[in-house]
């Protein structure tokens, strides 16, 4: 993931370019409306007034996953579902993360042992970068989990080398 | 995408212009094209969209902007409810109940346990735990209209009443986490009665609640109900006819939208309803047609509109005569319910949500079933759609004000 | 009404196919009977299911015009029957019906309620992909609710769950 990774050694000026591109990107993270269960409507409710998502940046939620960055799995995952989450995911556009959110997405959830068309968690298709527990999470938890995203961005090398990382 | 497959053939579309009516244009030169043949497109709306309440895929073949056909395709969220209730103990099943229709799960977990109670003819539910109940149902019943106001706002666009409505949803969940610890699955109305207390102050909380949302309301109606475009959007569209609503099997809001005068609350009669509206506590709102013509997707969401201001009217009855005394039946901590079936049907925010349990006496039961209204409600999408314009279709599936939990179950 | 004189109405009617009433009772020990708690049921043959589903709705004691819901049920692994169960509702009247017909595992086919009810039309979808009943002269006999390739009868009692579906496991 380093752009120039050969001509460009790590100094001060580049982790200081990493770090503004980071801080751009972080602050605004341009979720998708992928509302699927349950969990949706805590994620609604993360959106609403109350404990408002548009102050971290993370407002605006798009329809069509080509303009989004964010993929936040909210719900169950089944397998009919499963082949269209990966199509989705394949069709946003790098940098791209994914949130697992709630049970049900992190591992099958409720539906873990007698769900015959449930998939236990997301990540068997696409890989995940936060998981949020809760059944489904207080908003609260998931706003928790998107400032964990954003930790996980900060320290994301855009121009440096990979391995000077963390 | 994957085969779609439609039902009627395709129609070929033949251009209206014929040879006489050949015009000259501004240019001197003469009309050429002429007799243009299109055929109709395919498109798909979801599973992934913001205006489908959830995973559903319609299937919507359109000439233009006037849809011509649409097929509803389900099972994006098929979660085997019905399977698991097999397999797990009775009151194991309860947290699955409250995850069909996730936003009204007070209303589901009163219904599976109703279910299980008329297996149980001894058993008898405490004067408080049927009133306290009955106040969870009814707010839970505002809460799940305030999202179906709000949500339907947003379908049209107008994204305002939507952040309202979820101010005062706010509200209700912190009473809901005041006394049972969850803010959108409760888990609370279990067999036998419900599972904890109001703790102090809570009841009056409520009152307050009621005091304050009765103005709220009027806003509310006001903003949106009443808003010239949003009429003009959804009066005349989606009109569903007495004869075809009953024909559908539809119920709830679908069914009194259309002008059917039926209510499960009142009409069949279970916990404190009965009592409650001998004394005057409710009346039942039925669509009248006013803004367009009777079952049109106004009159739908106006019913919605109206049964906030009744289940307030009723919440507030219930705290006028709740008084101190056990919460819970006598249940033992294993629950062994008794041989036999039954089948109990309850007014749920969308329709008539009905349990099916079937026991042999042991300790799973042998079938569950869940007969959730929006799985039939949605069928009469399909019919609607066809002769409408895209844009319509939208606030006809929004006016349907179904969960997709429910309808895959 | 109550279910007997709903099982008498339909016989003055001239329906045929009832096969009695299944009425709750109590238990009984000297008789070793564990007894049934529940509801009352009216069992039908389900051969002649279509005239007497058009029989409670057009007679005018009865009207039940609402199909509220049809289902099957699965009750023993190494039972013969499968149980069809139809739920109706009356708005005049405001009672309701229960059905069940038994239907042997060996013949699973019963005629669609579609003409009758046309709620019936996606009940009956998914009754056929859970079950494998095939229900004759319906209009669209698609899965529902599984996707399209699914194999098995999920809620048979002797459903093997799946290990994997498309390369992802199951377990």
């Amino acid at each position: 993931m380093g752009l120039l990774e050969e001509s460009l050694d790590d100094n001060v000026l580049t982790t200081k370019v990493d770090w503004l591109l980071n801080w751009a990107r972080l602050n605004s993270i341009w979720p998708m409306t992928f509302g699927l269960a349950c969990c949706a409507i805590e994620m609604m409710a993360v959106g609403a007034a109350h404990h408002d998502l548009d102050r971290f940046g993370a407002g605006a939620f798009r329809a069509s996953p080509r303009q989004a960055d964010l993929m936040i799995v909210a719900g169950t995952v089944n397998f009919k579902m499963g082949e269209r989450v990966k199509r989705l995911y394949d069709q946003m556009p790098s940098p791209k993360y994914v949130i697992a959110m709630g049970a049900c997405a992190t591992g099958g959830g409720p539906y873990f042992k007698y769900g015959y068309t449930v998939m236990k968690g997301v990540d068997r298709i696409i890989p995940v970068d936060v998981y949020i527990a809760g059944c489904p999470p207080r908003p609260e938890a998931l706003l928790e989990g998107l400032m964990k995203l954003q930790e996980k961005i900060k320290r994301t090398p855009v121009i440096r080398r990979p391995a000077h990382t963390l | 995408m994957s085969n779609s497959t439609s039902n009627t053939p395709e129609k070929e579309h033949k251009s209206s212009y014929r040879a006489e009516e050949r015009r000259t244009l501004s240019s001197g030169e003469e009309e050429f094209f002429f007799d243009v043949k299109t055929s109709d497109m395919e498109v798909n709306m979801g599973p992934q969209h913001p205006a489908t309440h959830g995973v559903m895929r319609v299937l919507i073949r359109c000439d233009g902007e006037l849809v011509t056909g649409s097929q509803v395709h389900l099972g994006y969220l098929h979660r085997c409810a019905e399977k698991i209730g097999e397999n797990v103990e009775w009151l194991q099943y309860l947290p699955y109940t409250d995850r069909y229709d996730y936003l009204a799960a007070m209303n589901n977990n009163l219904g599976y346990s109703m279910a299980v109670e008329a297996l149980m003819p001894g058993l008898e539910i405490p004067r408080r735990a049927v009133l306290l109940r009955t106040i969870n149902v009814e707010l839970n019943r505002i809460a799940s209209h305030l999202v179906a106001y709000g949500t339907y706002g947003l379908d049209i666009g107008a994204i305002t009443p939507f952040l309202y409505a979820f101010r005062e949803r706010e509200w209700i969940q912190a009473l809901f986490e005041k006394i049972c610890g969850a803010r959108l699955t409760y888990s609370y109305i279990r067999i036998g009665g419900v599972f904890n207390d109001a703790p102090p102050g809570w009841l009056k909380e409520v009152g307050h609640f009621c005091d304050v949302f009765e103005e709220k309301w009027k806003e509310y109606r006001d903003l949106l109900a009443l808003n010239h475009i949003f009429i003009k959007r959804t009066a005349h569209v989606g009109v569903i006819p007495k004869d075809m609503a009953i024909d559908f099997g539809l119920t709830g809001p679908m069914l009194r939208g259309s002008g059917v005068d039926f209510d499960l609350r009142r009409d069949m009669p279970y916990m404190a309803y009965g009592e409650a509206y001998e004394a005057g506590a409710f009346k039942v709102p039925v669509g009248s047609g006013e803004k367009g013509e009777l079952g049109d997707s106004w009159d739908r969401f106006y019913v919605r509109v109206e049964e906030m201001m009744e289940s307030i009217k009723l919440v507030r009855w219930c705290l006028g005569v709740i008084e101190d005394g056990p919460i819970i039946g006598e249940i033992p901590k294993v629950i062994k319910v008794p041989a036999g079936e039954a089948y109990v049907g309850i007014e749920n925010p969308r329709g008539e949500l009905g349990h099916y349990v079937h026991s042999d006496g042991g300790k799973v039961a042998v079938r569950c079933r869940v007969r959730g209204p929006s799985f039939t409600n949605i069928a009469v999408v399909e019919e609607l759609m066809p002769g409408t314009l895209l844009a319509d279709s939208v606030a006809i599936i929004g006016s349907t004000d179904i969960v997709i939990g429910e309808t895959d179950r | 009404m109550e279910l007997q004189a709903i099982h008498d109405t339909l016989k003055a009617a001239g329906v045929a196919g009832l096969l009695g009433c299944d009425e709750p009772r109590p238990a009984n020990k000297k008789e070793k009977d564990p007894g049934r708690a529940g509801m009352p049921f009216l069992l039908v043959d389900p051969a002649e299911i279509v005239p007497l589903l058009t029989a409670c709705r057009d007679e005018p004691r009865l009207q039940f015009d609402l199909l509220i819901d049809l289902t099957a049920s699965d009750p023993a692994a190494d039972g013969d029957d499968l149980w069809v169960l139809i739920q109706l509702l009356s708005l005049k009247y405001r009672h309701r019906l229960a059905i069940k017909a038994h239907l042997p595992k060996s013949a699973l086919s019963i005629a669609s309620a579609t003409a009758v009810y046309r709620a019936a039309n996606w009940h009956e979808r998914e009754c056929s992909e859970m079950f494998g009943i095939t229900f004759e002269g319906h209009p669209d006999p698609r899965k529902i609710l599984l996707p399209d390739d699914w194999k098995g009868f999920p809620l048979r009692k002797d459903y093997e769950f799946p290990t994997e579906y498309h390369g992802i496991s199951c377990e």
